[in-house]
């Protein structure tokens, strides 16, 4: 490669859900996705290219692994939500026949329902199930406390030595008390609240862990196949080189499958001990109590705009649950400007397990805090809340998508006072905002390979989510190469293939496809160079589309793509490449709209329709971009109308650890949707999986006020809050 | 009901009780299968119960009362098949560790998620839900069997084409209850189809698309 | 799950007889069993197989009315023509259980004999006073699903949808035991806490329903199931209401009220039909049944939503049964 020119570009970067801005140096390579109406594959509709093996049952996720002499896994877990262990004695487990390994050595304290306590490997499932049963715990149980608000209390049980409530520290800019007491101000203050919800990823965490000799290869179901290689690799004392991780199909993570977790080290250990492949896969209800969960928040708030309706001064104080050591704190104010802010967040500790990231961390639950707030502040300075944000937000490209919106919506039949209409049934009309960053990180190593005989390769260690990955893979080289993404075969999910990071924070694509772009224009460029010395043409006037290369300016030379490939000798071409600021962009924009009935007899609302529109900058492939905010808009229509994690603060169990009671809304349940993929030329690619979950929850919410003229302040919005808010109770 | 009495599957229990010859066979063709599929765990546990199950080993069918490991013999798209499980072993385990059957997926183990779906006789099930021993003598369709000759079967084509999957997890349950669906009602409205599937759940979120799918396959096989 | 012997009884004698024994349970269509057994919330080391019994898969019409075998799939139940005519609420109900494949499976005799939902009970690390323990823990925790009508000591709902429906028809269960059989009026099978704390209904070790017959109902019957639930979709009634209605003339001549989602039993609102009786059906008396049917609801913490709802639900269905629109 010839001498570089370098630039220094900032980026976000995402380790376990967390994002956070660096700058760093990369190569400065002029690139450009080209104009989407001339291309082929990108920015059309792609059906996904693993999805017949999907649809028929042949695609083997970790879970469908099964290895000649392969192990099954259990773990046993504490029924207690705080306890120390006296004694652990697993005699008779490893008595029974067919128990092949036992462990007992994880932890001498637990401080949750669900924390490892012991884990047995056995010839089938039962086995290892009858096995567990006859492991004999001894606990001390200890004082716990599992609500936040109870363990804000000074006689609550200390969770940490330090005590349970952590931060506090005020943030603040501007003048915040003036701006609150000046004359020409409307103020409104409330309490608005989100329980923790569940990820509920379909297939549950789990590996499949085989030995051969002092190197491991793990199945994982993950979203960081490098990232469980590397927690391996530490935490059994051995090299990373050791360790090789295979994710081909994955049951979807929402932000909860990051490293190797307790359970994959488990199932190694186990698999050594054995000496037998070993596989762990969580049952449902270790998903809810032990995989983490997007916390809750519960915000005070204070808010104030000019009677004109600029906002002026926020003031919040807001407080969350992510276990022991957890955070849950939620970026505030949201998305629109405020030039006067004081917020103080508290982080309380408890005896319900850690959180983990789940899609747009902190996001949703900002949206409801603000978008409510912003609702009820409009009402009170008597203006349109569209109208309102249209005049505090000002991001251009959201302008644009709160006018098509409202078009697609009929944002002229909501009530205009809130609660204005009349009979049983009560319609209603709200909307909020979603903004989210999406941009990309240098790293990813894909490599593309071009045999002789016309074959087409791409290898990167990414995954595949669900989200897609594995598609526009092959369609970006597809479309560099002017072939049918039939030809192109694209290999992701195995960290045998070059470095690609965890699929989090919506920095795959904005990651992945620029790196994959330069890998198959670095090939293109090769191949022409061997054409156009066959063909004694410049390489600048070779056209390669369609499956041929021509020769610009009328000559009738062509060769067809296999031809052109049996130049390049045995040994083909292989060529890897490297990420491309200039391909990728960041902050992308949303908004929604939602039309919801509800019934003032029994409570319930439903949700009839919803407009969701958001921009991702250059799209890839149309088809999964509106996948991603139909399964946005629905995780969100189930966060505002159902899900909730439940704990009892009797006995510190969880009361929904399932998928009956936690509440998942299905078929009868979904509205009318229309998925709008806004086109912003931009020419950068930004991941989008995360922000359509933002704004539906605030946006649904906003329609039950539109609809009864009452705030439902605390999600789910169950019929027994409606009554309660309807006076009816 | 009555259908189920009409339809005589191949491989009876009683047929397999009678008959000796057929019992064997019947293990060979399961114990090659196995083999092939590598459900070694279920093999070895075979094995650590050996013992157990020579003493015990009582014909299935007609017996008064199952007990420590039996066999049986499963009808499962078209073929029979002859495994070796306790009474406590579901459906759903049976087909995916005992068959190598694993398109039918396991999410909640409990009957609230449809990812385990199969059809018994035409109907769909929770698979999760049946014991293996209880589904002798029922047709049992899977996932697997749906595609023919390498060609996807309509509702196949329609989610792929649709993009009606995401992860993909959920997907072979939601097909087996659209299927039992189309098999029943050709021409479906789509209350009809969200009905049809209400016992499916989809963490990514792909249900309109599954409706539009479901539909477009409807109007598919109608053409032919 | 705890491995168990699996009994294979050909004839109700020899099914009961086994089911006399310690230790034993049975199972039909297994969708309530089968869960709770894998949670280890029963863990018995027989189980007795109903669904190898002859005889109990049929619906038969009689001059009297209905004949339902106790191994009838709720999907059975759905779809009968007559039922669909003739016991709409009966119907409504079946369809209205859980999700289609439940319903394939689930026999109409297990949906009467399935055990609560509560959490509390359906915890096996929480030993409640229903299990045997010292407290109710519902009656203190969260207990936004439990029942706004109980003498205590404990607040479990009843979970089953086709019981309202049956009780309003007035149906009768037949139990086989070793003894031989008896008929019982389906409103003396299902009993309160306060008489049957560790149950919910008469049965006893050996005792299996068998049968369910539904008296055909006088001309001008007309009947509806209404049920409310947090999602449309695979959920437990909230509150639920079954109506059966005879109307001559524009008049109300009889009337049941029977609610789901509110008591330890299906509720049967004695004060609620006898509201009706004798009058036209409109909003008016509609809303009064259902003010009636709560008149005795002494909710709890968090359950005191259901009232209202409740209260609609019956004017709702007293409404729709009748097919006036409110």
């Amino acid at each position: 490669m010839p001498q570089q020119k370098m630039k220094r570009v900032k980026t976000t970067i995402t380790v376990n859900g967390e994002t956070r801005e660096v700058e760093i140096e990369v190569p400065d390579i002029e690139a450009q996705w080209g104009d989407p109406s001339n291309m082929r594959w990108l920015g059309k509709r792609i059906p996904r290219v693993d999805g017949a093996d999907k649809v028929t049952g042949r695609a083997k996720y970790t879970y469908d692994i099964q290895l000649p002499g392969m192990l099954y896994a259990k773990i046993l877990r504490s029924p207690y939500p705080h306890a120390r262990i006296r004694s652990i004695d697993a005699s008779q487990a490893e008595r029974l026949p067919g128990v092949k390994a036992v462990i007992t050595d994880l932890t001498r304290e637990v401080n949750y329902v669900g924390e490892e306590v012991a884990a047995v490997a056995a010839v089938s499932e039962q086995i290892a199930r009858d096995a567990l049963k006859l492991i004999k715990v001894e606990y001390e149980p200890l004082p716990f406390v599992v609500s936040p608000e109870t363990a804000r209390e000074p006689s609550a049980p200390r969770v940490t030595p330090q005590g349970n409530v952590r931060g506090g520290n005020p943030r603040e800019r501007g003048d915040v008390d003036s701006a609150f007491s000046r004359s020409d101000v409307v103020v409104h203050e409330a309490t608005y609240s989100v329980p923790p919800r569940s990820h509920c990823c379909l297939e549950p965490h789990g590996l499949v862990c085989q030995w051969q000799g002092d190197k491991l290869v793990a199945w994982a179901s993950t979203q960081g196949i490098f990232s469980v290689r590397d927690e391996l690799a530490g935490a059994l004392n051995i090299p990373a080189s050791n360790v090789r991780v295979i994710c081909e199909h994955m049951g979807g993570g929402f932000g909860s499958k990051f490293g190797a977790r307790a359970e994959g080290v488990i199932c190694a250990r186990l698999a050594k001990m054995a000496g037998a492949p070993v596989k762990l896969m969580l049952e449902r209800e270790e998903e809810q109590l032990a995989t983490g969960y997007g916390p809750g928040v519960t915000a005070k708030v204070k808010i104030a705009a000019t009677r004109d309706g600029q906002l002026i001064a926020w003031e919040s104080e807001t407080y969350g649950t992510g276990g022991v050591w957890g955070e849950a704190s939620v970026p505030l104010p949201y998305i629109y400007p405020v030039p006067n802010v004081r917020t103080r967040h508290f982080d309380i500790s408890t005896n319900i397990g850690a959180s983990a990231a789940l899609r747009a961390p902190g996001h949703p639950q900002a949206s409801f805090v603000m978008e409510s707030a912003m609702d009820d502040l409009a009402h009170r300075l008597g203006m349109d809340p569209l109208e309102f944000r249209m005049k505090n937000d000002p991001n251009p490209v959201r302008q644009a998508e709160y006018r098509l919106g409202a078009e697609r919506i009929g944002w002229q039949r909501r009530n205009r006072t809130p609660g204005a209409g009349s009979g049983v049934v009560r319609r209603g009309i709200g909307m909020a905002s979603a903004v989210w960053g999406g941009g990309g990180g240098a790293g990813s190593r894909p490599t593309v390979r071009i045999g002789p005989d016309g074959s087409v390769e791409v290898r990167l260690g990414t995954q595949d989510l669900g989200t897609g990955t594995r598609t526009y893979v092959a369609a970006i080289v597809a479309e560099e190469l002017g072939l049918d993404i039939k030809q192109v075969k694209a290999l992701i999910g195995d960290t045998d293939y070059g470095y690609s990071g965890a699929s989090g924070g919506s920095t795959t694509t904005a990651s992945v496809a620029p790196a994959v772009k330069m890998a198959a224009m670095g090939a293109k460029e090769r191949l022409l160079a061997t054409v156009s010395q066959h063909l004694q043409v410049n390489p600048a006037d070779l056209v390669l589309a369609d499956g041929q290369v021509t020769v610009r300016g009328g000559s009738a030379r062509t060769l067809t793509w296999k031809q052109a490939c049996a130049l390049l000798g045995k040994e083909g071409i292989e060529v890897q490449g490297e990420w491309n600021p200039n391909l990728q962009g960041s902050g992308v924009a949303g908004c929604q709209f939602a039309e919801v009935e509800v019934d003032t007899e029994t409570g319930k609302v439903r949700v009839v329709r919803i407009v969701a529109i958001q921009d991702c900058g250059q799209v890839m492939n149309r088809l999964a971009v509106e996948s991603q905010i139909y399964g946005g808009v629905i995780q969100g229509l189930a966060m505002a109308l159902h899900e909730q994690r439940l704990y009892d603060e009797q006995t510190g169990r969880m009361l929904n650890p399932n998928l009956e009671e936690y509440k998942l809304p299905g078929s009868l349940d979904m509205p009318d949707i229309e998925a709008i993929v806004y086109d912003n030329p931009t020419g950068k690619v930004s991941g989008m999986g995360e922000p359509p979950v933002i704004p539906t929850a605030a946006a649904i919410g906003n329609a039950v006020f539109n609809a009864i003229g009452k705030r439902i302040h605390s999600l789910p919005i169950t019929p027994a809050k409606v009554l309660e808010a309807l006076g009816k109770v | 009901m009555d259908d189920e009495r009409d339809k005589k599957p191949q491989d009876t229990p009683e047929e397999v009780d009678a008959s000796r010859r057929t019992f064997l066979r019947n293990l060979g063709v399961s114990a090659a299968l196995a083999g092939l599929l590598s459900s070694g765990a279920i093999l070895e546990e075979r094995r650590a119960k050996r013992a157990e199950a020579e003493t015990l080993q009582a014909p299935p069918a007609g017996a008064a009362e199952l007990r420590g490991t039996v066999r049986i013999t499963l009808n499962v798209n078209g073929k029979s098949h002859t495994l070796e499980v306790e009474p406590r072993v579901t459906l759903l385990d049976a087909l995916r560790d005992g068959l190598g059957l694993t398109g039918t997926k396991r999410v909640c183990d409990r009957g609230s998620c449809g990812a385990c779906t199969v059809l018994l006789d035409g109907k769909p099930v929770y698979s999760c839900s049946v014991l293996a021993v209880d589904a002798q003598g029922k047709r049992i369709e899977t996932v697997e069997a749906l595609a023919q000759g390498g060609q996807l079967h309509p509702l196949q084509q329609a989610f792929v084409e649709h993009d009606a999957l995401m992860c993909g997890f959920c997907t072979p349950g939601f097909i087996m209850s659209l299927k039992a669906l189309l098999d029943r009602v050709p021409q479906p409205t789509e209350k009809q189809v969200r009905e049809a599937c209400a016992g499916n759940i989809c963490r990514c979120g792909t249900y309109n698309r599954i409706f539009e799918a479901a539909l477009d396959a409807s109007r598919r096989m109608r053409r032919g | 799950m705890k491995s168990f012997v699996y009994h294979q009884p050909k004839t109700v004698a020899d099914a009961v007889r086994l089911l006399s024994q310690r230790d034993t349970m049975a199972i039909a269509g297994g969708q309530d069993l089968l869960g709770a057994m894998k949670d280890g919330l029963f863990e018995p080391g027989h189980v007795v197989n109903l669904k190898s019994l002859p005889g109990l898969r049929e619906i038969r019409e009689t001059s009297s009315g209905l004949q339902i075998g106790a191994l009838v799939t709720l999907t059975e139940i759905a779809e009968h023509p007559v039922i669909r005519r003739d016991y709409t609420a009966l119907a409504e109900a079946a369809e209205s259980v859980a999700t289609p494949q439940i319903r394939n499976v689930g026999t109409i005799g297990g949906n009467l004999c399935q055990r609560p939902r509560c959490w509390y009970f359906r915890d096996p690390h929480v030993h409640c006073l229903k299990k045997g323990g010292d407290q109710c823990y519902a009656a203190r925790g969260d207990n936004r699903y439990h029942a706004i009508i109980s003498p205590g000591p404990c607040y479990i709902v009843h979970p089953s949808d086709c019981a309202p429906a049956l009780l309003a028809f007035g149906a009768r269960v037949t139990i086989a035991s070793a003894k031989g059989t008896r008929t019982v009026a389906l409103k003396d099978f299902f009993q309160m806490p306060d008489k049957n704390l560790k149950g919910e209904n008469i049965l006893q070790a050996g005792e299996i329903i068998t049968q369910i017959t539904v008296p055909k109902p006088p001309a001008g019957t007309r009947s509806t199931y209404v049920k409310v639930r947090e999602k449309d979709s695979f959920d437990w009634a909230l509150v639920a209401a079954a109506v059966v209605l005879q109307i001559q003339g524009g008049v109300c001549r009889r009337a049941s009220v029977v609610l789901g989602g509110v008591a330890p039993i299906p509720y049967e609102s004695a004060e609620a039909a006898k509201s009706l009786v004798g009058k036209t059906v409109n909003v008016q008396t509609a809303a009064a049944a259902g003010s009636a049917a709560v008149a005795k609801a002494t909710p709890l913490e968090m359950n005191a939503y259901k009232v209202p709802m409740a209260e609609a639900v019956v004017k709702r269905a007293v409404l729709a049964a009748a097919g006036v629109t409110g």
